[in-house]
Parts: structure tokens; C-alpha cells; sequence
């Protein structure tokens, strides 16, 4: 069954080939500066390399991909937001990949009846806008710069088509580096903890882990994807929304490199922040809609003339629709696998106001007085007990969620062993491996028990200083990893 | 980097080469008018000789540049217009080896009155042929300055036009044969289309440098 499931994640793998690496080489390719197997290769390449290299670090898709707790719903949500991009892609429209597994991940929390995180909605519509326009302003900038430069400068035609080259393979390669490093999680991510491959001793000189095989086959679907599916996207992004000149190529391409490097850089945000400089938010933002943002940007620049509106305009369409699609594609496929061919998409959980909980909440700073109603019961779904709490207090919906999260039950049992069979060992410091160690073998009903424990120790501990950026970035880096901890120590209780 | 350069460089160079050849040959075209007028006819001979040679030379260049450009997909926005200009430009040397050749062939008597004007003629045709050259290095290496050259082609194109007139206008008014005046006649025309081929590659020019301009 698990190879099964795998087809899928395989199948994600594919269409994530075809339209992500269009949006990298795309322009590259269309300019005639690379050829589509050169492009190809390089980009198989990269994406082998960033997969390998660093694919075993989480994406923060994975991460809500993550709370999909059966593999079956995992298996529905990737074969949905897969056919999703892949019925976008065929109209060679370059669709955002995370967005559209995203909405399919809501269709999966609609059909297990779990509460939506409102808040990730908002950050995806809000990029459809501030991704776009950030890219073409800064594309705009570039262009008027290269053009200064460029026609001033005494580089002959032949260099400077040579540099121009240089820099869309360069550039283009660190985009397929960091497309493998942070897409392998999304294609093979929650196939990880139930590999079917065995350990493989390669002729007596290495030894090829089950999870590194998982990786090397979901790396090998990203390049079927590329070879056979993203010349489409290419042609849209490199000619049909603006017929693009090797050296606007370059500057549309460095333009979607800086953005991506802006709103990802935790390092930027850091040294802006120790230099007293306005800092950039960390947003998660899709390369699809910064290289259109930069293309327009160019085109814009240029006059305006040449782009072709009524291709933007589908573009544009396609974005708001792929996570509307990937969301009833997810709840449709969801009811499917789950009443004809009976297999679990979701695991049951439970939510209980007993006296730990409630000692929990109070403590927390909540006042329990209105709990008299849900004292001592049990709830099975999270969006019931959200209601009821609702109707009965007057917290708004933060303090809710919070104080729900207190509630759930998710029985764990240390077990630093899974950790190093995931090959997570880069992820803890030498100090919250220690402390890890020190918990080893003890259960726990409630996450928040987990990091209480592990809060006494100073590696572990959440800052309260919620105002220093540098302590923001800590306390997120500690969350996240607070949040593999829970899903890899994990015991599900029982199917539904 | 140079050596990853190695490919780029060497095209260059014969790019060079080829705009050597070009100016080398619009010279000989000057000096083997001169020699032509003041009847030193062995040398003017040595000349035409040597201006075949370019014109091989220049053939051999373009081809090779042309093959180099389309074997290693180089400058895949311009190759065509690059290839343009570079034909265009044989074309010129083609013409001024014709004119040369026909001299050789027919060896017209050119009474000695219109030498000077004859001269001023070839003169200006050469002038604008050399500029062609600094115009056609500078789309290469300086966009900016294109513009400043082409200008001065057709300047030249100009004069040469102008004082081919007035050579014509003296030829007719000689007290010569009439088939006499029409075979001055056709060389002059001749010498004065030289400067046109540089103008018609300098329409082209200005239309690529435009394009070439981010």
C-alpha cells in the first residue's frame, strides 16, 4: 500500500518539476541563451544536489503538510494539489506550488472537521499582491540600472553575452539548489517516518539509507517533471507574457533571486535589525508570482507596450483559482478514498477539560469561570468544542485556539532513536540533544507537557521578550523544533 | 576566466581582423587610385593583387565567424544582425575590388584635368568606408558612440555624391568622344557607390543599434 502512496508524493514531484523549473530557466531557455537540455541538466542537477545535500531540513509547507496525520490524507491532499498544478500547467500558466498544496490541505482540515489557521489565508492572499509588486518594482530598479550601465559601458557584445550567460546558469542553478532543498520535504516529506526501503550497501563503500533512497526517487520525479512537462511554463514566462532579451532575462531572474533572498533570510533580518535598519518581514512568498511580478516589471519599465495583458490576466486567474481548485479537488478525492476504498485520511483526535488541563488553562492566565458547561468533558471535533467554548466566553478567537490547544490530547513517548533514523540529527543542538536524552522513554498526554519539561532546560526555553527580533527568530526556530518533536513522537491513538 | 573566455576572445579577435581587413582594403582603394592617375600602372596592379587578397581574407573570416556563431549558439539576439552587418560590409570591399578590377580590365584614359576632382571623389568614398569600420567596432564595444559615427558616413556619402557630380558635369562638358565620356562616366558612378554600400550598412546599423539598446 505505502508504494501506493508513494505514486502520489511521486506525482506531486513531477508537476512541481514542470512548473517551478520553468520559472527558473524559463526566461534562460526562451532567449535561446540555454538550451532546454542544457537548462534540463543543469537544473536536474541542482535539484539533485539541493535534495540530497540539504532536502533532509523542513519547508514550512511540509510543516502544515505535516499536520496531516494519516498517510492516506496525505497521499489525497499531495494527489490533489499534484492534479491541481498539473491541469494549471498544461495551460502553461506557472502556478505557486505551496499555495495550491495549501488550499488542499484546507480541504483537508474542512473534511476531518479541524479548525483552518485563517491567518496562513491572509498571508497567501497578501502575497498574490506584495510578491507581484515587490518583484516588478525591483525589476524595474535593476532595468534601469543595467540600462544605464549597459549602454554606457565598453563591454564587447560577445562578453557581454558570455557574462549575461554565466550569470542566468549561475543564478538559475542556486534556483534549482534551493527548489531541491525546499521541495524534496513537500514530495517525500510524510513518506519519511514509514519507508519502505531497506538500507543498501553500495559495494562495500557507502551505505545508501532507506531515506536517502526515498529522497533519490522523489529527486528523479522533479526531473521527469522537467524533462517531459516545463517546456509549456518556460514559453509562457519567456515569451508569451513579454518577449524577454537575454540581458531582461537576467535582470527578471536576479530580481526573483533577491526577493526570494528577502523575504526568506533570516540572516538579512538579523543584520538589519543589528544595524538599527527597518527590517523585512519574513513572509513565505512563490516564485511563480515573483518572476511574472519581475517580467511585468521589466515590461513596464520598457513602456508597457509589448506585454501581453490578456495573458497576465489569466495568469492572474489561475493563481486565485489553483488553491480554490486543489480545495475541493482535496475534499472530493478525501471522500472518495475515505467511503469506496476504505482506507483512514485522518486520525481521531480528542480534546479534554480535566483537572490537568483546566490547572493548564488557568495558569496560562485564562479565566476558567465559564468553563462549568465543558468541565469535565470530552470533545472529539476541534470546530464543536470551538463553537461551544465561543458561545459560552467572551475570548476572541486567539485566546480560543489557545486555550484549545491546551486541551488536545497527543500522546507521545520520547524516543531520540526515531529522531536519528529521520536523519534529524542535524536539526537539535549538542545541548537539546542532551536534553532530549535526559527525557528519553517518558510519555506525555499534552504538547504543552513535552516542552514544559524540556523548557528546563535554557535550550529549550521560549523567550518572553517577544519584542527583539533576535529572540523572535529563536523562539520560531525552538517552535519548529518543538513541532518535529510532536509529530515524530507521536502515538496515534486509533483510526477512524 | 580567461580561459573559459578563450572562445570569445578569439571571435573577437577576428571580428577585428575582418574591421582590419575592411579599412586595410578602403586604403589600397585610395592608394591604388592615385597610382592608377599618376600611370604607375605596375604598382596600381600590385594593388589590386593585394585587394583580392583582402577580399579572400575577409570571405574566409566571415564564415568562419558565422559558423562559430550559430555552432555555439553565441549572442542568439543579435547573431542575425551581427551576420547582417558583416555581409554588408564584405559587400563594400567586393565593390571597391569590382571598381579596382574594371580599371584593370578596361583601363579607361583619364584626361588629366579631372584628377583632382577624381581624387576628392575617392577621397570622401574611402572616408566614409573607414568610418563605417569605427562604426561597426564601436557597435561591438561602444553603443554610445555608434550614433557619432554613422553621422559621419553620411556626411561623407554626402560629399562623395557631391563632388561625383561635379566630376560628372566636368566629363560631360570635355571636348571628348561621347563613348569616351560615358565610360568616365560608369567609373565614376562606380567610385561614388562605394560610399553608397557604406551608408546602406549604416541604415542597418542604426536600426540594430537600436535594438541592441536595453
Amino acid at each position: 500500500m505505502i508504494f501506493v502512496y508513494l505514486l502520489s508524493g511521486l506525482f506531486l514531484g513531477w508537476s512541481l518539476g514542470a512548473n517551478d523549473t520553468g520559472n527558473i530557466f524559463g526566461a534562460a531557455v526562451e532567449t535561446r541563451m540555454l538550451k532546454f537540455k542544457s537548462a534540463a541538466l543543469i537544473a536536474a542537477i541542482f535539484i539533485a544536489l539541493g535534495a540530497i545535500l540539504e532536502g533532509s531540513g523542513p519547508s514550512g509547507t511540509l510543516g502544515k503538510l505535516g499536520s496531516v496525520d494519516a498517510l492516506g490524507g496525505a497521499f489525497t491532499v499531495a494527489l490533489a494539489a499534484a492534479a491541481t498544478i498539473t491541469v494549471i500547467v498544461r495551460t502553461g500558466i506557472p502556478v505557486s506550488t505551496s499555495q495550491t498544496i495549501v488550499g488542499a490541505i484546507i480541504g483537508w482540515n474542512y473534511f476531518s472537521h479541524r479548525l483552518t489557521d485563517f491567518r496562513s489565508l491572509l498571508t497567501i492572499a497578501s502575497s498574490w499582491v506584495s510578491a507581484f509588486l515587490l518583484a516588478g518594482l525591483i525589476a524595474a530598479g535593476l532595468y534601469y540600472i543595467f540600462r544605464d550601465r549597459v549602454n554606457r559601458s565598453k563591454v564587447h557584445l560577445l562578453e557581454q553575452d558570455f557574462y549575461t550567460r554565466l550569470g542566468l546558469i549561475v543564478i538559475g542553478a542556486f534556483g534549482a539548489y534551493s527548489l531541491g532543498a525546499n521541495n524534496i520535504a513537500n514530495v517525500v516529506g510524510v513518506f519519511v517516518p514509514v519507508t519502505p526501503f531497506k538500507d543498501l550497501n553500495i559495494g562495500g563503500l557507502f551505505v545508501l539509507s532507506g531515506v536517502m533512497q526515498l529522497y533519490i526517487l522523489g529527486t528523479l520525479s522533479i526531473i521527469i517533471g522537467i524533462y517531459t512537462y516545463s517546456h509549456k511554463v518556460m514559453r509562457t514566462v519567456g515569451k508569451d507574457l513579454f518577449q524577454l532579451s537575454p540581458l531582461t532575462a537576467l535582470i527578471a531572474l536576479l530580481s526573483e533571486a533577491i526577493v526570494l533572498f528577502m523575504f526568506s533570510s533570516r540572516g538579512l533580518y538579523n543584520l538589519l535589525h543589528s544595524l538599527h535598519l527597518p527590517t523585512i518581514p519574513l513572509v513565505p512568498v512563490s516564485s511563480s508570482q515573483v518572476i511574472v511580478g519581475a517580467i511585468v516589471g521589466i515590461g513596464l519599465a520598457k513602456g508597457g507596450k509589448n506585454i501581453r495583458y490578456n495573458i497576465l490576466g489569466k495568469i492572474s486567474i489561475a493563481w486565485v483559482a489553483a488553491p480554490v481548485i486543489a480545495f475541493f479537488f482535496s475534499f472530493v478525492a478525501l471522500f472518495i478514498i475515505q467511503n469506496v476504498f476504505e482506507q483512514t485520511v485522518n486520525m481521531e483526535m480528542s480534546y479534554v477539560f480535566d483537572r490537568v488541563t483546566i490547572t493548564e488553562i488557568e495558569r496560562q492566565g485564562y479565566d476558567t469561570k465559564h468553563f462549568s458547561m465543558v468541565n469535565g468533558r470530552s470533545f472529539e471535533n476541534e470546530i464543536t468544542l470551538f463553537n461551544e467554548l465561543k458561545e459560552q466566553s467572551s475570548f476572541n478567537h486567539e485566546e480560543l485556539l489557545d486555550i484549545i490547544r491546551v486541551t488536545e490530547v497527543h500522546t507521545m513517548i520520547v524516543d531520540t532513536e526515531i529522531l536519528q533514523k529521520k536523519g534529524m540529527t542535524g536539526r537539535f543542538s549538542a545541548e537539546q540533544w542532551k536534553a532530549l536524552d535526559e527525557l528519553d522513554g517518558r510519555k506525555y498526554r499534552h504538547k504543552w507537557q513535552l516542552a514544559e519539561d524540556l523548557a528546563n532546560f535554557p535550550c529549550w526555553q521560549i523567550s518572553v521578550d517577544k519584542t527583539n527580533p533576535i529572540e523572535k527568530n529563536r523562539n520560531h526556530d525552538i517552535n519548529a523544533n518543538l513541532d518535529t518533536l510532536y509529530r515524530s513522537f507521536y502515538l496515534p491513538k486509533k483510526p477512524k | 576566466m580567461p580561459l573559459i573566455l578563450k572562445t570569445t576572445r578569439f571571435i573577437e579577435a577576428q571580428l577585428d581582423t575582418f574591421l582590419d581587413i575592411v579599412s586595410d582594403s578602403a586604403m589600397t582603394f585610395q592608394l591604388a587610385m592615385d597610382d592608377y592617375l599618376q600611370g604607375r600602372l605596375e604598382q596600381f596592379e600590385e594593388r589590386l593583387t593585394q585587394m583580392r587578397d583582402n577580399e579572400h581574407r575577409a570571405d574566409d573570416l566571415r564564415v568562419s565567424i558565422e559558423r562559430f556563431l550559430y555552432e555555439r549558439t553565441l549572442i542568439p539576439e543579435n547573431r542575425g544582425d551581427v551576420l547582417a552587418i558583416l555581409e554588408n560590409t564584405d559587400e563594400v570591399i567586393d565593390n571597391m575590388k569590382d571598381s579596382l578590377t574594371q580599371f584593370s580590365i578596361e583601363m579607361p584614359e583619364i584626361p588629366s584635368e579631372l584628377n583632382d576632382l577624381w581624387m576628392q571623389t575617392t577621397k570622401a568614398s574611402v572616408a566614409a568606408v573607414e568610418q563605417l569600420v569605427y562604426a561597426v567596432r564601436s557597435f561591438f564595444r561602444d553603443l554610445a558612440a555608434v550614433n557619432n559615427y554613422i553621422h559621419k558616413v553620411y556626411f561623407f556619402e554626402h560629399e562623395a555624391d557631391n563632388i561625383g557630380e561635379k566630376l560628372r558635369r566636368l566629363i560631360f562638358s570635355m571636348d571628348i568622344e561621347l563613348s569616351h565620356k560615358s565610360q568616365l562616366r560608369f567609373f565614376a558612378i562606380h567610385i561614388e557607390k562605394i560610399s553608397d554600400y557604406a551608408q546602406a550598412v549604416c541604415d542597418r546599423l542604426s536600426i540594430y543599434t537600436i535594438k541592441r539598446q536595453l
